[in-house]
């Protein structure tokens, strides 16, 4: 019920309203305020919104469930222990919550596979092709068709080196292995692959 | 030749950055750099983070319901931190940048920097605790690896139900320890590691289990002479010496 409403929050919005917190201070926003005074009433209702979203993200980054969730937990509890480390003229809320959720979960991935070699990691991120995975979890349906036409909207090039680092998490120097491009290319590629993004799903700036 | 792409336009970094694509201490350290300067990047760079925000949202998956149980039990024992205070940051009150710098006039580039210096600050900040994060697992993985590395278990003195395992490597002069079955203290008591050399008692640090009652492997210095390591209940804040008998006590002269 609860992740349920999360998932529908997280998915389903339109453009920009993200930062629209309702008037009643239930946003995510003024929820992460009342965090940072240890509030745990509103720590509770914040955990509603975010829960589904960082666990969902790090499993998609991770892919091993138990050590998702171990991750998520520390995510989760990075963000009571931080709260007041926010600033909200510095960005959304959720935009707080997932920079940290996917830098841990991009820490795991770094920290567990430098030990092992470099073509085997290449060889297993050839079989996986995350963009095609996103149509099948994404629970927000108008948000689903949106990040997917906009997806679209990338050259192969962009949608593959944005989709490989932020779902695969992998380096732009893995990315341009693997897919055979120069370094250059493949930052230059990011870069204005995520700027079409922003501009496409009408991300505030 | 890639060092010389990169030196030549950081900026380009922004996209990487923002999807924490850059494995490389030096690039980082160098587009933060460049970020700290240029209130156009920082903007841009806001911008593609919450795009990339976006993506993950849309990844949104039902966690499992334990989830929840053991993160409201974990956050009842963890400190919360205080507000980082910046010089130049606009102290309470409502903030000029409110909601994301929207719609900045160019005339405001001077509040602008400030902001971008404080953005850097935070990302700065948080790449710290990564580093620490990461400089941790490669003292651990150093010990581990060491060629005199020896390990040493043992259960809790007084039928206590924790386990510790201890590695030292004498060349390394550092052991890791890690430890189970660990009950949850109350709020105003900690656990504290002690490395016991010839009858004197030298604190190795505090630590705190997680919610399965297990203390993640920790790197301890000095441990080149040490004969034992011990474990026991403190008030919080840690003591100089240990004011209750250890819970667990192991033996590193036999290793």
């Amino acid at each position: 019920m609860r992740a349920k409403r999360a998932l529908r929050l997280a998915g389903g919005r339109g453009p920009g309203t993200a930062r629209e917190s309702p008037e009643d201070g239930s946003g995510p926003e003024e929820l992460l305020e009342r965090v940072a005074r240890g509030d745990r009433a509103a720590f509770e209702h914040l955990y509603d919104l975010v829960a589904g979203p960082v666990y969902g993200l790090v499993l998609r980054v991770l892919r091993d469930p138990a050590q998702s969730e171990e991750v998520a937990q520390e995510v989760l509890v990075e963000i009571w222990r931080s709260a007041a480390r926010y600033e909200r003229g510095r960005g959304s809320a959720m935009s707080w919550v997932m920079t940290i959720a996917h830098r841990r979960a991009v820490d795991r991935v770094r920290t567990a596979q430098s030990a092992v070699d470099r073509e085997d990691r290449v060889a297993r991120l050839e079989v996986r092709r995350p963009f095609d995975e996103v149509a099948e979890s994404v629970e927000g349906r108008l948000e689903r068709e949106r990040l997917r036409r906009c997806l679209d909207g990338l050259t192969e090039l962009q949608r593959e080196s944005v989709t490989f680092a932020y779902y695969g998490g992998y380096s732009y120097r893995e990315v341009s292995e693997l897919l055979k491009v120069p370094l250059a290319t493949v930052k230059t590629r990011m870069r204005d692959g995520l700027i079409r993004m922003r501009d496409c799903m009408g991300v505030e700036r | 030749m890639t060092d010389e792409t990169r030196s030549r336009d950081p900026h380009t970094l922004a996209g990487a950055y923002a999807l924490d694509a850059i494995d490389h201490d030096t690039d980082r350290l160098r587009f933060e750099h460049h970020l700290a300067r240029c209130a156009e990047c920082a903007q841009e760079l806001r911008g593609l983070v919450e795009t990339a925000a976006r993506l993950g949202q849309a990844a949104a998956v039902e966690p499992p319901a334990a989830l929840r149980e053991r993160v409201m039990a974990e956050i009842g024992q963890v400190r919360q931190l205080p507000p980082l205070l910046l010089p130049g940051s606009s102290g309470p009150g409502p903030s000029p940048f409110t909601r994301w710098w929207p719609r900045l006039a160019a005339g405001l580039a001077a509040a602008c920097l400030i902001a971008a210096v404080a953005l850097g600050a935070v990302l700065i900040q948080t790449r710290d605790q990564l580093e620490q994060a990461r400089a941790g697992n490669r003292q651990i993985a150093a010990v581990l690896a060491a060629p005199d590395a020896r390990t040493v278990t043992g259960s809790g003195v007084d039928g206590h139900g924790a386990t510790g395992t201890v590695v030292v490597s004498r060349s390394q002069g550092r052991l890791v320890f890690a430890s189970s079955g660990l009950a949850a203290l109350p709020d105003g008591k900690t656990y504290q590691l002690w490395e016991i050399t010839s009858g004197r008692m030298r604190s190795a640090g505090l630590l705190r289990p997680d919610a399965s009652g297990a203390i993640p492997p920790v790197v301890a210095a000095g441990a080149g002479r040490a004969d034992q390591v011990g474990l026991t209940v403190e008030p919080a804040g840690g003591s100089a010496q240990p004011t209750t008998r250890p819970l667990l006590l192991l033996d590193l002269r036999t290793a």
